[in-house]
């Protein structure tokens, strides 16, 4: 069956699934379904479980249809051209009892399809994020206020938009191996287990329960944790970060370059203020942030910040296949975990930074 | 007798009326895969619309389902033009065989397309021999002037390649000549009701090419403008050319030469 991403290249996988069984023991018990994926993230913990931790199904909303998010999960991995992604979702609408014709039905005239108001609208939002970016954002929430979308739901659906942002690029950029699931609906075997791969998922997805406030966070993140304050959202997207900080593989100030650089390339006004802000207590001068910022290079940069600054760029706007030939070329300077790590904190750059847009006012 | 003849034209009727559904059944596939497809091209033409211009402007004609007007998808900019032309074109197209002239030009323009694309820029158009592209005009580029002369410094690597192909055909080899501004200009679908393209408008691409007249002059083939060299990493090598008038341009224009 023809899909809208058929025509996507997509290059081979430049990594060996690596076996952890603590990690599959951990997503089996998430996500009550192996997940075989992950074992090419398994070289960087913060990164593979962060793929499970904020995927927004396993009870970190409180109020958003998980229908709509399937919606808005589908369209935005269709906007990134994320094969994987794309296929995963379809494979799940399809699982769950959505029909082919009516899957293709969205795809195709989503503006028009049969689906509710506050649906298409999350829809659009999902679109629209994904091609403009933070400079979108108060189009954005204008057009959801106005489909009747409050305040809540619509933080819900901006994170549900972020996290496959996130998802889309680690899975794109590391060239995750699509087709595996791009066929599952059409094997025989997995067709017959449809009713049951049904009965699983919904009992693995669960709405959350409110949390209490005055979640702890560190800068250079603590305003979009705050804003998620009384979510679930808030404790996975602190535990992530303190994960990714404590991470020994990138030093923080190369994870805070990437971060700098992906803020400063989408025009974000929310996250600069607190990445420079770090930047500057790792030591480095207001002159050479500028300097990297303006020209994606300094003297003062370390070899592998060197190789890793101007790539982070490259992961804001991109062709699959382009990036899958830069990532091939940089595995030649990098040892995995270091290439790994750097795909993990430039993805959730690039999600964080159009999160912030949307739920943290400007300083 | 009878009821088995009435029978037997209940069965006629039935089984007639069973092809007619199953033709109707046929054409209604027939039909559904020929709108698949026609969908699957429109959503990739949509794809492909997206790297020709803005997204926001690509997703206003798709909600509208019309071509918006000019004023609706016009907006300020900054952004930098390039623009190149081959040097003593004229001689040697009057030289070669229109064949081989075609082929031989084709080949250029490949290869120095590749060249921007590779470096974030958009070929805007192919202007007879000339080509002009921008760069921070579609997506916003904050390192949209560093990109312009490493897509510059790329064009003349490839065109260099593509001369040893040539002279070891017997063909002249090529030269180029390229003028880089950085400046404003007004961003938007420019065109007539019938053929209309995204484009960047104004006196920065006019400097752009006046920029790349004075290569002949400096005997140079890249050339920037001062306000591009302001906003250049210092890892480029720069040489400042004398200040030249431009047609058009009251002051003398300062130049600086890319050394690499």
């Amino acid at each position: 069956m023809a899909t809208a991403l058929d025509h996507v290249a997509w290059e081979p996988c430049p990594f060996e699934p690596q076996r952890d069984r603590a990690l599959e023991t951990y997503a089996r018990r998430k996500q009550r379904m192996p997940n075989p994926t992950l074992a090419y993230f398994a070289p960087v913990p913060w990164f593979a479980r962060a793929l499970v931790d904020l995927h927004p199904e396993y009870g970190l909303l409180l109020r958003l249809d998980y229908e709509v998010m399937d919606l808005v999960q589908l369209v935005v991995s269709q906007e990134n051209s994320c094969r994987f992604c794309y296929a995963a979702v379809r494979a799940m609408l399809w699982a769950q009892g959505m029909s082919r014709a009516r899957i293709e039905r969205i795809e195709q005239d989503l503006a028009r399809a049969d689906l509710p108001p506050r649906t298409l609208a999350a829809i659009a939002f999902g679109r629209s994020q994904s091609r403009t970016g933070p400079a979108g954002a108060a189009a954005a929430r204008e057009a959801l206020a106005r489909a009747g979308v409050g305040a809540e739901e619509m933080r819900e659906i901006a994170f549900a938009v972020a996290l496959t942002d996130f998802s889309n690029r680690a899975h794109s950029i590391a060239a995750i191996p699509s087709r595996p699931m791009e066929r599952m609906p059409e094997q025989l075997h997995v067709r017959l287990m449809r009713p049951l791969m049904n009965f699983m998922l919904r009992r693995s997805r669960f709405h959350g329960q409110r949390t209490p406030e005055g979640t702890a966070s560190v800068p250079p993140h603590s305003r979009l944790v705050r804003a998620y304050e009384g979510s679930p959202i808030a404790a996975a997207l602190g535990r992530t970060l303190e994960a990714l900080w404590a991470s020994p593989v990138l030093t923080r100030r190369c994870k805070l370059l990437i971060f700098a650089v992906v803020s400063r390339g989408l025009s974000c006004q929310t996250c600069p203020h607190e990445i420079v802000s770090a930047l500057r207590r790792e030591g480095i001068s207001d002159a050479t942030v500028a300097q990297v910022l303006t020209h994606l290079d300094a003297p003062e940069l370390d070899p592998v910040e060197r190789l890793l600054v101007p790539f982070a760029r490259e992961t804001i706007w991109y062709e699959p296949a382009t990036i899958q030939r830069r990532v091939r070329a940089l595995r030649e300077q990098l040892a995995t975990p270091q290439l790994l790590e750097a795909i993990g904190v430039a993805s959730l750059a690039n999600g964080l930074c159009r999160l912030g847009a949307m739920v943290v006012d400007a300083p | 007798m009878i009821r088995a003849a009435l029978v037997g034209a209940a069965l006629i009727v039935l089984a007639a009326l069973a092809g007619a559904l199953y033709q109707q059944w046929r054409r209604a596939a027939g039909l559904r895969l020929q709108l698949d497809a026609a969908t699957l091209e429109l959503q990739q033409l949509q794809v492909a619309c997206s790297r020709l211009a803005p997204a926001g402007v690509v997703q206003r004609l798709v909600a509208d389902g019309t071509t918006p007007s000019a004023e609706a998808t016009a907006e300020r900019k900054v952004a930098t033009a390039l623009f190149a032309d081959l040097v003593g074109y004229t001689a040697m197209s009057e030289r070669l065989e229109p064949a081989v002239l075609a082929r031989v030009l084709n080949g250029y323009f490949q290869r120095m397309s590749d060249a921007i694309h590779q470096h974030r820029g958009h070929v805007s158009t192919f202007l007879g021999d000339g080509i002009l592209a921008y760069f921070g005009a579609i997506q916003p580029n904050p390192w949209q002037s560093d990109d312009a002369v490493r897509a510059a410094l790329a064009m003349r690597a490839a065109l260099e390649a593509y001369n040893v192909e040539l002279t070891a055909e017997g063909l002249p080899a090529l030269a180029l000549g390229v003028g880089i501004h950085r400046g404003p200009g007004l961003a938007g679908l420019i065109g007539a009701r019938e053929r209309m393209e995204y484009g960047f408008v104004g006196s920065t691409v006019n400097l752009a090419a006046r920029v790349q007249g004075l290569t002949r002059v400096h005997q140079v083939d890249i050339l920037v403008t001062e306000a591009l060299r302001a906003e250049l990493g210092p890892h480029f090598v720069l040489t400042p050319m004398p200040p030249e008038t431009v047609k058009g341009i009251a002051e003398p224009v300062v130049t600086y030469a890319v050394k690499g």
